[in-house]
């Protein structure tokens, strides 16, 4: 066996407990932390579910780590160091994760923490009917896992998967008191019948108001600074800014552009951004057929943009441009794609021109074959966020302008959008991911077999590319796999029009201490080193 | 024999208020498989569990007389969305619903009297007039932001967010309530104006009843009729001004349920709303209609006019007699 990196318990339990404050912000003003008090959290988004197994949205993450822990967690440079492990090996052939777990830690309500608890959870997370979506995806190559003793759990795969590491370090991966998944009354739903081991103890849920935790008392490392934290769930954006303002709430989270010049004019109150790991905000072409078959059309759509002018414009200096498929902070990131294309009209023109796009017609807009030259982007009202919709009339103008390219957006219920996008009623989707790594991101998004695999793409150079991204478990060399797929898939035939990197905003009062985001991850960490200055 | 004629037909309105859900979810693009995926994940495999798991696979018409069969029974099945069963999920958000409704309703209702019957003189009447008609254009969507901005982020009287006893309801009550007084209170001015015109007034006058008598007691008893018809109005009115201020005021109740259950299709969620709807609908109108019985007495049958009214024969353009 070959020693990957096995790392002792006191290491991981530095890492951790730094784990929010590494990527953290100026709090300064909050002094040395202190013990004690309560604070409310103004959150934009409540969560569908509070079962970690069933998480599926990124807001939830800063819920999720207060009650619960996984095996894994991510240090800042997106490597992966223990948490309620104590460290893993993996074999030679990449098919053995061999995890050694932490031993004397227990649930909340009193269940230790052993090889059997890790074990029921993936067991029920491979039982039908119970997570799909888990099974198919993240645990798609897992063989058997299995109880060596109390302390030691052995994963065995049927191909070697990276990915596996993901799994571990992500809610889905979290571990919840096989007790409670026996007796819990809504074990999907999940709320405070759902023991973890983490540092905090969700004692109350008002569904469309709050959440209240309590500091988990036996703990096993340091207690949590704060008594409690409830998280109000606030869904209009002034509102949360005036409740942070007024001093209802101590810390908001989802600051939007037109709303941050309150908080930094603001002597009390900090601004803060993280940047969200995975795939960037992009705009995806359907190659299946006209117009976007052809590859001069996406290379004049991408010259006829320009992406800084048409950002600042909705966001007014806020977001982080994206030049490829995976965001800047990923260590997967090809920073060599900046400033390789896009923002030349006169090169977007003769391409079309050259693609035998040469009339236009009366409102502008280019023709051939006396077909205009449109293109339909169809959002789902639900997952709009980030003024995506607003971003959509920005980019329409600004490719009709400059190239006689007709955008057209249509924001729909989610069952016609899902409808439009089987029948390929259209030719732009738009996509972020907020997967840590940014390798299950690209595999559900461009594989031949990705199940959002909506450009229609099947290359058997992107497959493997993806494939050996997955096999490996050497840092260095995957970067190499993924860079030349970005280069492929950007540079070479210019699939993807990436737009902006997803970010998260915290603003809060001068008086909170150990605010941060999650290293990697890019969101609201925990409230585990939120302290209350007096 | 009314009684039962009434429950018959509320359970008629209740089952085609159900049936429409049905055939309009049915009829809305894109699948249920669809919407209990949503963003994530899509595979053939997924898919196969999800129709397995929720029987997706019977025919429309099966799952549609299975949904009655355990509508019947009490039983409203489980949310797609949130994976709780429906009834938990409507019993959890039904109080906070319904003290915003009552409280709005009384509120509106308390305004309106005060306005209409103190606001006779043209020049008060021109002031509150003007007030009616900015509130009830204006969407409660801003009257909400702009009482919040005021009362709660700069004055600091009230908190901006539910659970937070009665402090916490004055905010979005008004909010609801503003635009329901306004209309009420036009129909009661009208109501007033036109009864104050009618001949038992002068017989009330020169019975030497002081205008103040007159009014209360005579002409605001009139002008109520047409004001209890429009509760039905009311009614949805609040329902529907409640997604709104549930949403601005972060309020816990079904109108924020509702909205993320038609958002997603989550099909036993939207039912069972729609048929609680129905319901509170029907119970709401019958209220009104044995309410008018109370007003006035000319509408009851002979044998339940109490001693001592105007026998209704008798009375076909003279008041009631105000007990």
């Amino acid at each position: 066996m070959r020693r990957r990196s096995l790392l002792i318990a006191a290491v991981a339990t530095v890492l951790v407990a730094g784990c929010s404050g590494s990527a953290g912000t100026d709090s300064a003003a909050a002094g040395e932390p202190v013990s004690g008090g309560s604070l409310t959290w103004g959150v934009e988004t409540e969560p569908i579910t509070l079962n970690p197994h069933q998480y599926a949205q990124a807001k939830a993450r800063l819920l999720v780590w207060n009650t619960f822990e996984a095996l894994l967690t991510h240090d800042d440079k997106g490597g992966y160091v223990p948490w309620l492990a104590s460290g893993y090996e993996v074999s030679p052939d990449g098919l053995t994760y061999t995890v050694k777990l932490r031993t004397g830690v227990t649930f909340s309500d009193g269940t230790p923490f052993d090889a059997a608890a890790v074990k029921a959870n993936v067991d029920l997370l491979r039982s039908d009917g119970y997570a799909p979506q888990v099974a198919a995806v993240q645990l798609k190559n897992l063989k058997s896992v299995d109880v060596v003793d109390p302390a030691t759990v052995k994963y065995t795969l049927s191909s070697p998967d990276v990915l596996i590491l993901d799994f571990l370090s992500s809610p889905q991966g979290a571990v919840v008191s096989p007790k409670s998944l026996k007796e819990a009354a809504n074990l999907k739903a999940g709320g405070p019948d759902l023991a973890g081991t983490g540092p905090f103890i969700l004692d109350r849920y008002t569904p469309g108001q709050e959440l209240h935790y309590k500091r988990n008392p036996s703990y096993r490392d340091r207690a949590a600074y704060l008594d409690e934290v409830t998280y109000r769930f606030l869904k209009e954006s002034s509102v949360r800014v005036g409740a942070l303002t007024s001093g209802q709430v101590q810390v908001i989270e989802g600051v939007p552009a037109t709303d941050q010049a309150q908080i930094t004019g603001n002597p009390s109150l900090t601004l803060s951004k993280g940047l969200n790991s995975g795939s960037a905000y992009s705009y995806y072409f359907n190659v299946t057929h006209a117009p976007f078959d052809d590859i001069r059309v996406r290379q004049a759509f991408r010259d006829a943009l320009d992406v800084d002018t048409v950002l600042n414009g909705v966001y007014r200096g806020t977001a982080t441009r994206a030049w490829s498929v995976i965001g800047p902070t990923s260590p997967l990131y090809d920073k060599s794609l900046e400033g390789t294309y896009g923002n030349n009209p006169e090169r977007a023109n003769a391409t079309l021109d050259a693609a035998g796009w040469t009339q236009r017609d009366a409102d502008g807009f280019r023709v051939k074959d006396g077909k205009r030259l449109t293109v339909r982007l169809v959002q789902s009202a639900p997952f709009v966020r980030d003024r995506r919709d607003i971003l959509a009339q920005a980019v329409q103008a600004a490719v009709k302008q400059s190239a006689g390219i007709d955008l057209h957006v249509s924001v729909v219920d989610q069952g016609t959008a899902t409808a439009a996008l089987e029948k390929g009623e259209y030719e732009v989707f738009d996509n972020s991911r907020a997967d840590t790594d940014a390798g299950a991101a690209l595999n559900l998004l461009l594989s031949s077999a990705g199940a959002i695999n909506r450009l229609g793409i099947a290359d058997k150079k992107v497959d493997t590319l993806l494939a050996d991204g997955q096999a490996s478990s050497d840092p260095a060399a995957r970067a190499e796999i993924y860079q030349t797929l970005q280069q492929k898939v950007i540079a070479d035939d210019a699939l993807i029009q990436p737009l902006y990197a997803p970010a998260d905003q915290i603003a809060a009062s001068k008086k909170v201490g150990g605010l941060g985001f999650e290293p990697t991850a890019g969101v609201p960490a925990s409230a585990y080193n939120l302290w209350l200055s007096k | 024999m009314i009684v039962l004629r009434r429950i018959a037909t509320g359970l008629v309105v209740l089952w085609a208020a159900a049936t429409a859900a049905y055939l309009a979810l049915l009829a809305a693009p894109g699948s249920t498989v669809d919407s209990i995926i949503g963003d994530g994940a899509d595979t053939p495999l997924i898919r196969a569990q999800i129709i397995e798991e929720w029987g997706l696979d019977r025919p429309a018409v099966v799952q549609y007389l299975d949904y009655l069969w355990r509508a019947a029974q009490g039983d409203l099945g489980r949310s797609y969305l949130l994976q709780r069963p429906v009834r938990d999920v409507i019993a959890d958000q039904i109080g906070p619903t319904l003290t915003l409704a009552v409280a709005a309703a009384g509120l509106g209702a308390l305004l309106a009297l005060t306005l209409a019957v103190t606001t006779r003189r043209p020049w008060a009447r021109r002031v509150s007039s003007t007030a009616e008609l900015v509130v009830v254009s204006t969407p409660p969507f801003l009257i909400g932001i702009v009482l919040l901005s005021v009362f709660s982020f700069n004055l600091g009287w009230f908190p901006v967010s539910g659970g937070q006893g009665v402090a916490s309801l004055v905010l979005p009550a008004m909010t609801l309530a503003l635009p329901v007084a306004g209309v009420l209170t036009q129909v009661l001015r009208d109501g007033i104006d036109r009864a104050l015109d009618e001949p038992f007034v002068v017989t009330a006058r020169a019975r030497g009843l002081g205008e103040r008598a007159v009014l209360v007691r005579h002409a605001l008893r009139h002008a109520l009729l047409p004001a209890v018809t429009l509760t039905g109005w009311l009614f949805g009115t609040l329902l529907g001004g409640a997604v709104i201020i549930e949403t601005v005021f972060g309020r816990p109740g079904l109108g924020q349920v509702t909205l993320q259950a038609v958002n997603s299709a989550d099909m036993p969620v939207v039912l069972a709303v729609v048929v609680f709807s129905a319901f509170v609908y029907v119970v709401i109108n019958t209220l009104a209609d044995l309410s008018y019985l109370l007003i006035d007495p000319r509408l009851r049958p002979a044998a339940a006019v109490p001693a001592g009214s105007v026998p209704a024969s008798s009375a076909s353009s003279s008041p009631p007699t105000g007990a």
